[in-house]
């Protein structure tokens, strides 16, 4: 405690606690580092991720909210933005301003002091239910998405079997 | 880390019968650090934030993190109306918070239990109750519109804290008389009981820190600090810069690097400390610049470093490393079989002429349940049966399977052992030896040419 990052992080925390949004838990894996979290998101809802519970961690810098976190599903995730196989995310909201070489994304949608934990799991939904595939992590992915859509969701659909146990 | 729970938060209210002054006082809270504002300070773009949070900010990308425009340090006006609204709203939380808190633990007994309990209202509260547990928001709404305004009064409040306020005015810091917000002034300097007696008193009751107007004028008349230009780091050499903190009087240790970073944020303390309205002294500014140092600055990998994370992750750390592992295991196997083999071998030539070739009288003697074992897994393998069943024929006619089979194990070898040069004897053995899990051949004599063709069959089968 004390640090500018870790005390906001423990407000955070407290505020996803007392007031969660719909489909999304997060908190630290323990109470002695607050720079490790943990987060379930369930898949949303009319989209093949739907009835999926995908656990994900964030790594928070020390210098959070100056910096965003980083965000890893820790199961198969087939996913234009997801780099595959090891479940990073890669979306707008995560990446720093001033670090977009290729210029596909506006200032306005990177990460800023003023985001939140809340608001990434939230972009991260809807990034499931609409991949941006203007910058994939994941070209199979993406170009299955846009050709092969059946494969796509089929594909999807077995890893939420797979990943429940199913 | 447990009294850090007490965190005041803008969440606290949901659970009161005031849900909506959530919005309120996350709006009077900074968006960076989610705390209440502290010097707040507003931009060339008309966002707000904390002193200290808006240069870190500016250190860090010369942005307005609310609109990502480019704004700049030294434009940073003090927003005084947003420090007055958050400073009055401080002193009331708690109380209000309280009342709130209160209010809600009653209306949920009387949800409850109000037919068994006996309150004091209980004709009227049944009814209401009744009418209005479908929402929350209709409950609150009507509450504003004074429906249940009888109930309010406190009939036992233990101290004036409690006091209830009607809308339009605002409670005396002091004595909590309520008046409107234009006479306290006159009030506090006048007639108010507890302006001189008690004063420091009832500051310390309340939790923030807000002071009594009357200490606030003279410490507004007392010149402000003046604040730090930047420095142009670029110009300077290390020497320089250290001596530029030495005169600053911080720590002046560390290369360049540190010392632009550790400058840098004494610039953040200092500059917004003149944007306070509750001035820091130097040293609790240097105790601030410590903990920086021993988070982010200099100190800060050491003392990461020096005890393991509780929750370190084994399970992690041996997936990361995990092809080093396989290749120091996959040595030391290598290593050991090496070792046993010359250990073997060299028995093995000392024990040769007296070898037993061909001086094995008796016919190796297959069990056939053993093999039926061995065969199973290769069910529905139509041609690796039939090629099994051939050799047990062959074996029970006393034919020279072994010879054969020998011949397989070596073929099999030469594409996995470092040297393929050794006898056939001494590799039946050496892989006998080398592979000791559930093989039965472990528990044979060293030096005797295994009787039971289940062992090679095994070995083939593997190939």
């Amino acid at each position: 405690m004390g640090t500018p990052a870790s005390k906001r992080l423990f407000k955070e925390y407290r505020a996803l606690s007392s007031d969660p949004p719909d489909g999304i838990t997060a908190g630290p894996v323990s109470e002695d580092d607050m720079f490790v979290w943990e987060a379930l998101i369930q898949g949303p809802e009319g989209t093949p991720f739907e009835g999926g519970v995908f656990p994900a961690e964030l790594k928070f810098p020390r210098d959070y909210p100056l910096a965003p976190p980083t965000m890893r599903f820790m199961v198969d995730v087939w996913h234009p933005n997801v780099v595959y196989p090891n479940g990073t995310v890669c979306i707008s909201i995560l990446h720093p301003p001033g670090d977009d070489p290729h210029h596909y994304e506006q200032a306005s949608e990177r990460w800023s002091p003023i985001q939140s934990v809340e608001k990434i799991l939230i972009s991260v939904m809807s990034m499931l239910a609409e991949p941006n595939d203007e910058s994939p992590a994941n070209v199979d992915a993406a170009r299955m998405w846009r050709e092969k859509r059946a494969e796509y969701e089929t594909r999807v659909r077995d890893n939420v079997r797979k990943s429940l146990g199913l | 880390m447990d009294p850090s729970f007490d965190l005041p938060d803008s969440t606290d209210w949901i659970s009161t019968s005031l849900p909506l002054f959530e919005s309120l006082e996350a709006a009077l809270r900074c968006e960076v650090c989610k705390e209440f504002y502290d010097g707040p300070v507003i931009t060339a773009c008309s966002h707000t934030f904390c002193s200290i949070c808006i240069r870190r900010c500016i250190t860090n990308d010369g942005k307005c993190p609310a609109c990502k425009q480019a704004v700049q340090a030294d434009k940073l006006l003090p927003n005084i109306a947003i420090r007055e609204i958050v400073n009055r709203f401080q002193v009331t939380r708690e109380d209000a918070l309280e009342l709130a808190r209160r209010d809600k633990e009653e209306l949920r007994v009387a949800e409850n239990g109000g037919k068994k309990r006996k309150l004091d209202d209980t004709d009227l509260e049944d009814e209401d109750v009744g009418r209005q547990t479908r929402s929350r928001t209709t409950r609150s709404s009507q509450r504003s519109n004074g429906a249940r305004e009888p109930r309010i009064e406190i009939p036992d409040s233990e101290d004036e804290g409690d006091a209830y306020v009607p809308e339009g005015l605002v409670p005396c810091p002091l004595c909590m008389k309520a008046m409107k917000e234009v006479q306290i002034w006159t009030h506090m300097e006048t007639d108010c009981p507890k302006a001189q007696s008690s004063a420091p008193a009832s500051r310390s009751r309340t939790k923030s820190k807000v002071m009594n107007p009357l200490q606030r004028r003279q410490k507004n008349e007392s010149p402000a600090p003046a604040r730090l230009p930047q420095l142009t780091y670029a110009l300077l050499r290390e020497t320089q810069l250290r001596d530029k903190l030495k005169e600053l009087g911080i720590p002046a240790s560390g290369k360049k690097d540190l010392l632009i970073r550790r400058h840098t944020e004494w610039l953040h303390l200092w500059n917004s400390n003149c944007d306070s309205d509750q001035v820091k002294t130097k040293r609790e500014l240097l105790k601030e610049l410590d903990v920086w140092e021993r988070t982010q600055g200099g100190n800060a990998r050491v003392v990461e470093n020096k005890v393991m994370k509780k929750d370190y992750d084994g399970k992690a750390h041996a997936d990361t490393h995990k092809s080093q592992f396989d290749e120091l295991i996959a040595n030391a196997r290598r290593e050991r079989a090496a070792l046993k083999k010359k250990i073997a071998e060299d028995q093995i030539e000392g024990v040769q002429p007296t070898g037993t070739e061909g001086q094995n009288p008796e016919p190796p003697h297959p069990k056939p349940p053993a093999i039926v074992e061995a065969v199973n897994p290769y069910e529905g393998n139509d041609s690796a049966l039939a090629i099994i069943r051939e050799k047990v024929e062959e074996a029970n006619r006393g034919g020279n399977i072994l010879q054969s089979l020998e011949q397989h194990t070596s073929t099999s070898d030469l594409n996995t052992e470092a040297e393929p040069k050794v006898g056939h004897r001494a590799h039946s053995i050496s892989s006998g030896i080398a592979n000791p899990l559930g093989s039965p051949s472990r528990k044979m004599p060293m030096f005797t040419l295994p009787e039971d063709p289940v062992v090679d069959i095994d070995a083939t089968s593997t190939h």
